[in-house]
């Protein structure tokens, strides 16, 4: 498509084009990079940013990713991180997916919208605002430092999202082959765990990664609710920013470890990403 | 779907309501409870250990007012905002134009300009020390070749702006793709003949395509709004709010009053008053934004 566009462009607007193209590629790629090659580096290594060139100017090494891996501080946030964000995406589709076909579903005696909007309106609030509350809550229950306290809390607020998008993604099932089951003699749950649930199945894996990145990048919460055992890794980061400054080496592993998951994820479901950022109000 | 009897309508109803009952219930738990609970904590005395031993009428809130820490952290939280997201959305929409324009190789880009989306904002600010820092940073290097030499770390104005270059950086893919999906939507023969017609790219883009794609990127804005006075994680990981309180947007200042000071009746009626203000800026945005579209 947009053949036209491009072949009536001028050969300067197509010059002008590539440059922004490659000026926007270079200003996106260089902090990856960045931390790729000081995460090689020795300490020493890493006080003159002009050596970026592994053998030639400096000789690269796996010290730093030693460090990082033989910290078992580091491995246990690590793996805080997987199961909290893990347990939260679960837990969030299992209540949340019912909702979503409920609402997209069904008449109620007030408009579904409207749900789906009282659902999305409790994202507006900063998270902040019920620290206090929450923190206190934790205390009482028990769950300070422990994975179930985050992931309850972690659930709470990627809910709402997880309700809106899905209500959106059944909305574009067919009702002509859930209609096709009934009359085959399916009852309601069948229709939507053995029809409705597998023909979303790509919206359903979006919407669980985007919760699970969510989850997994939250950092306020887990600062304060947790202080070792659940300390997930942007808990940690942020203490041993504190404690122990910042190593180049040491933040660069620990940066490239932070992020790979979700941005990997993040590559495999590009076709429905707008439409889930969005919350369903961008077709994409 | 039409209920045929009685008995259908009724199990029809019985499975909407338990299919729709868990998530609700769920969300008035842990949303109402914890807003009520924290209006009952800003007209409270809270002592650590103790709990709630009085209640002290506006006092928290008075405090509040008065305090030059909480204007400024609302200062600088509109500040930081209020760069970042024009900027985002100007960007954000460029690079969303020179794809649909027929770029060749547009997938890699494509893949390319969405990586930083879902990067960890603890991990970016911490890799931005190590980006904008004077000793062996690569920014700092960067422009130490051009002879500039700017204090990105060591003033409030500096680590500011090094933390709104660095959320430009996370969020201007949110709002690429949005305006990648508004672009895609548009007719190509409303391009081909606006080309035909326009003498360069910028008219089509300023005149044709802006004007089609405001609806989108206005919904783009305003999520990024939602989300820009959330922050937290990018600008606390790459300053913890120094140097001194220069850069403690309301959350870090919040956070602090709160965790490190244990002030929860002061914290709690901060929180109030913030929630407040950013639900009359986030209504006032969505009405204007309304009445624009209609």
């Amino acid at each position: 498509m947009d053949n036209l566009l491009w072949i009536h462009s001028k050969r300067s607007g197509k010059i002008g084009i590539f440059l922004v193209a490659l000026l926007a590629a270079t200003w996106v790629l260089v902090p990856f990079l960045w931390a790729i090659i000081n995460s090689f580096k020795t300490l020493e290594a890493t006080f003159s940013a002009g050596s970026i060139i592994p053998f030639l100017n400096f000789q690269p090494t796996l010290d730093s990713w030693k460090e990082v891996l033989d910290d078992p501080q580091s491995i246990n946030s690590l793996i805080s991180s997987a199961l909290v964000a893990a347990g939260t995406t679960v837990l969030v589709l299992i209540l949340g997916t019912p909702a979503a076909y409920s609402l997209a579903r069904f008449e109620f005696p007030w408009q579904s919208k409207d749900i789906a909007l009282w659902f999305l309106s409790q994202r507006v609030m900063p998270p902040v605002v019920v620290l206090v509350p929450f923190y206190i809550l934790m205390v009482q229950l028990r769950l300070i430092d422990t994975w179930s306290g985050l992931i309850l809390l972690y659930s709470t607020f990627n809910l709402a999202f997880c309700v809106v998008i899905m209500r959106d993604i059944f909305r574009d099932v067919s009702k002509e082959v859930e209609e096709a089951a009934r009359i085959e003699g399916a009852n309601l749950w069948q229709i939507f765990w053995m029809i409705a649930l597998p023909l979303s199945l790509d919206g359903l894996i979006v919407t669980g990664i985007i919760v699970f990145a969510f989850s997994w990048n939250e950092a306020l919460f887990s600062s304060a609710l947790t202080s070792q055992h659940a300390s997930t890794l942007p808990a940690y980061i942020l203490a041993s920013r504190s404690t122990r400054g910042v190593n180049f080496n040491v933040a660069a592993v620990n940066t490239i470890i932070a992020i790979a998951p979700p941005v990997i994820m993040s590559f495999f479901v590009q076709r429905y990403l707008a439409r889930g950022l969005s919350f369903g109000a961008v077709k994409g | 779907m039409e209920p045929a009897n009685k008995a259908q309508r009724n199990s029809e109803r019985l499975f909407k309501y338990a299919m729709l009952g868990p998530a609700v219930l769920w969300v008035i738990a842990f949303t109402f409870f914890p807003i009520f609970s924290a209006l009952n904590y800003s007209f409270s005395n809270y002592v650590l250990g103790r709990g709630i031993t009085s209640y002290v009428g506006f006092k928290n809130y008075l405090l509040a007012l008065g305090d030059a820490g909480f204007w400024h952290s609302l200062l600088i939280t509109l500040v930081y905002v209020g760069i970042a997201v024009p900027l985002e959305v100007c960007i954000g929409f460029v690079f969303a134009w020179i794809i649909t324009v027929g770029l060749p190789g547009k997938g890699l880009f494509r893949s390319i300009l969405t990586a930083p989306l879902f990067t960890m904002e603890v991990a970016i600010g911490y890799l931005g020390v190590t980006l904008f820092t004077s000793e062996g940073g690569l920014v700092s290097a960067l422009l130490n070749l051009v002879h500039i030499q700017i204090p990105w770390m060591s003033t409030g104005e500096g680590g500011l702006a090094a933390a709104i270059l660095l959320d430009v950086w996370q969020w201007t893919p949110f709002v690429f793709l949005m305006a990648l999906a508004a672009l895609g939507s548009i007719p190509d023969e409303i391009y081909d003949a606006a080309m035909l017609e326009a003498s360069s790219h910028w008219q089509v883009l300023r005149h044709v395509a802006l004007p089609l794609a405001w609806p989108v990127l206005t919904v783009a804005i305003l999520l990024r709004l939602i989300e820009g006075l959330k922050s937290f994680g990018l600008p606390f990981a790459l300053t913890s709010g120094g140097p001194g309180t220069s850069t403690q947007l309301f959350s870090i200042m919040n956070y602090l009053v709160t965790i490190q000071f244990f002030d929860f009746g002061r914290g709690s009626a901060m929180g109030i008053l913030y929630l407040v203000m950013v639900s009359v800026i986030i209504t006032v945005f969505f009405q204007q934004m309304r009445k624009r579209i209609d």
